[in-house]
């Protein structure tokens, strides 16, 4: 008797005899596995890297595919939604390893969960190229499996932005935080550095996630007139300090926002307001950087926006430098793992090199708006720009 | 921190604040008041407004302004056509609305997730955000951006001519009556279904006209809405539940907790306030700060 299911039985192993005489011709493809926050409160934060990975499985398909040690394979993405929990990245990471048999993993999106997999990676010897992760206890991670392509970690900004402030003769600053981790670790580096430098912090003030409302505490910037205000934000909160700091005229020099404006959508919100403002970063499209004129259009031609200058760039390094890692050394972790630990790669950000979890080249960053434009403005040397002062709202 | 207080700067931000928490309030008041359902995709209906003027301004040039009546016609007839579409069936029967009012919060959840989603997959999740009306005007010593006042003007405005409604036309009279004592109304020949219809009309469509008010403020996502559910939520129970007046005069003081209460302790001590103002007025007024007298 033909019941439904064995009906559907033989349809979907039709379908399997088809799909796999389809690709027994060519090379297997590449099955890349990562879990990345698709549903909870992470899903807008993990857009921008998610959106890196699209772009590039693109890229190198377009290109006849991934070179591994010479044969070139198409990519095949095994992707998982983490739920925006860390928890769910580990069993998902264990998953991939396990019962996907991938052959390569990418990193999740986000601090937690980077520190969250780094057992899981150790455990099963599989080597990842984090991406969107930055706190002072990655280097408490055991060096090995996994490492880190950003220079924006929280103790060495505190360190570089009061140089920018000191350069910029800056004598007070009012520093106000989320109290999310990153802000909050940075602001635990940030108030000891500044002191030492002699720099005076005239108000200071911590507000929660969801604020609706910041006239209070600009108010008493405003009346304090610093030469600098530190706002270390998040996305959420960062253009409504700068929509009230310009209706209310808070005109220091120097005006920092943490993270927020390297996202496409707090240009559109600002306009030519934007311009002056510095916050964290160390990537643009420039010459000198192969590929990263190429990365912004190609991004930009993609979504219709501007590629995130912080998170969808590490995540499009980080692919870079495993592609790089992978023409050598093939899919043999323990090989990968050498390389990728030992050489020195080109990326979209320049030169990178790994030393235990850390990239040792590239120097902590500012940029800058500058004519609508995000230029790197610090430090001297890696800069594009110099820094500019903040002139009003206008 | 004196000269704060008294500035205007704090009571411009928070009428701003206030006006805009009233509108959204006003329309999950007017729903739940007449059905006794409670909508709790009521923000996903201003996250939905939001981009409605969003992509009027960005692809179709329309001013904001300018689409404002016509996020208020989509959201009315939206509402119009949920309320036929998934409510009117589900009312009629014995013992109905009674049954309907547990489903509803299920129902209303599966619609929340459903805008979301739709939301996500269509519109993507990148927050979203344009220029409108930000120049700084300044009047004495109070600056004020243009689009929060024309958010100010149009969100209180609008509050008023609904109250106003509510308080001088026949229909709006019907509409109080159900609020009150819906079978009461029934008998004396209010007709109660055109009520429930036109409820939803101006509570889905006040909700779209908040969205655009708000889109000009600020950036959003397909997950702006739910905070917006939150604070209506606790508007309309401090204001208490179908007291349409009073949730306006409870929005206000939600606003003055979101200024003043934070410029006099700290930013961070937000939701502590907020959150002990409501289980205090809880406490003291179990039925609303105004009671139920304001209607009667």
């Amino acid at each position: 008797m033909i019941t439904r299911r064995t009906l559907m039985r033989a349809l979907m192993a039709a379908g399997l005899a088809v799909s796999v005489g389809s690709f027994a011709t060519a090379a297997e493809p590449v099955r890349i596995g990562f879990a990345i926050a698709k549903t909870g409160p992470f899903v807008i934060a993990s857009d921008p890297q998610m959106k890196a990975y699209e772009l590039w499985k693109e890229q190198v398909n377009a290109r006849g595919g991934l070179n591994v040690g010479g044969t070139k394979r198409m990519i095949e993405f095994v992707s998982y939604d983490d739920q925006s929990k860390p928890e769910q990245a580990v069993r998902l990471y264990e998953k991939l390893i396990t019962s996907d048999k991938v052959d390569l993993l990418i990193a999740p999106w986000g601090t937690p969960f980077h520190i969250a997999i780094a057992p899981v990676l150790e455990k099963h010897k599989f080597p990842v190229v984090g991406a969107t992760a930055a706190s002072v206890r990655l280097r408490e991670l055991k060096p090995g499996y996994i490492w880190f392509t950003t220079s924006a970690i929280p103790d060495k900004m505190a360190a570089e932005l009061t140089k920018l402030c000191v350069e910029n003769k800056v004598k007070s600053v009012s520093v106000i935080n989320n109290v999310l981790p990153f802000t909050k670790e940075f602001r635990t580096f940030l108030d000891p550095k500044l002191k030492e430098a002699g720099i005076t912090i005239k108000t200071s003030a911590e507000y929660p996630p969801d604020v609706k409302d910041m006239t209070a505490m600009l108010t008493q910037i405003k009346q304090a007139a610093p030469d600098a205000v530190l706002a270390l934000s998040y996305p959420g909160d960062s253009a409504l300090y700068a929509k009230q700091a310009k209706e209310l005229s808070v005109n220091a020099p120097i005006q920092f926002i943490a993270i927020g404006p390297t996202e496409a959508f707090f240009a559109q919100a600002m306009g030519k307001a934007a311009n002056g403002i510095i916050t964290i970063g160390h990537w643009m499209p420039r010459d000198e950087w192969k590929g990263s004129k190429a990365f912004d259009a190609a991004y930009r031609k993609k979504y219709n926006e501007a590629p995130d200058y912080l998170d969808s760039s590490l995540a499009y390094i980080s692919l870079e430098v495993l592609e790089q890692a992978v023409a050598k050394a093939g899919l043999d972790r323990e090989k990968l793992r050498a390389t990728i630990a030992a050489d020195t790669f080109d990326t979209i950000n320049g030169k990178i090199k790994f030393d235990g979890v850390q990239n040792t080249i590239t120097p902590t960053a500012f940029l800058q708006f500058q004519n609508g434009n995000l230029q790197l403005v610090w430090p001297t040397g890696f800069a594009s720009a110099k820094v500019q002062q903040k002139k009003g709202w206008d | 921190m004196a000269e704060a207080l008294l500035s205007g700067q704090l009571l411009f931000s928070t009428l701003v604040i206030g006006s805009v928490y009233a509108l959204v309030a006003l329309g999950l008041n007017l729903v739940y008041g007449t059905l006794r359902l409670l909508n709790v995709a009521h923000g996903d209906l201003v996250m939905l407004g939001a981009y409605g003027a969003f992509w009027l301004f960005t692809l179709g040039g329309w001013s904001p302004l300018l689409a404002l009546p016509v996020l208020a016609l989509g959201g009315a007839v939206f509402g119009y056509l949920t309320y036929r579409g998934l409510f009117r069936r589900m009312l009629q029967g014995d013992g109905a609305p009674q049954r309907l009012e547990a489903n509803s919060l299920l129902l209303f959840f599966g619609l929340s997730i459903l805008f979301q989603n739709l939301a996500a997959h269509y519109f993507t999740v990148t927050p979203r955000a344009y220029q409108y009306l930000d120049q700084v005007w300044r009047w004495g010593e109070v600056a004020m951006t243009a689009n929060r006042l024309l958010v100010l003007v149009v969100a209180s405005g609008l509050c008023l001519l609904v109250v106003l409604f509510l308080r001088f036309q026949v229909t709006g009279l019907a509409l109080q009556a159900v609020i009150q004592r819906r079978e009461a109304a029934q008998i004396v020949g209010v007709n109660v279904e055109r009520v429930q219809a036109l409820s939803f009309a101006v509570g889905f469509g006040s909700a779209a006209v908040a969205g655009g008010l708000v889109s000009m403020l600020e950036q959003f996502s397909p997950f702006s809405g739910f905070p917006f559910t939150i604070a209506a939520f606790v508007v309309v129970i401090l204001g208490g539940l179908g007291n349409v007046f009073a949730g306006m005069v409870a929005a206000l003081l939600l606003a003055m907790i979101e200024t003043y209460g934070v410029a006099l302790t700290s930013p961070t001590y937000r939701s502590i306030l907020l959150y002990g103002t409501f289980v205090l007025a809880l406490l003291l007024f179990p039925r609303g700060l105004l009671g139920r007298r304001q209607l009667r």
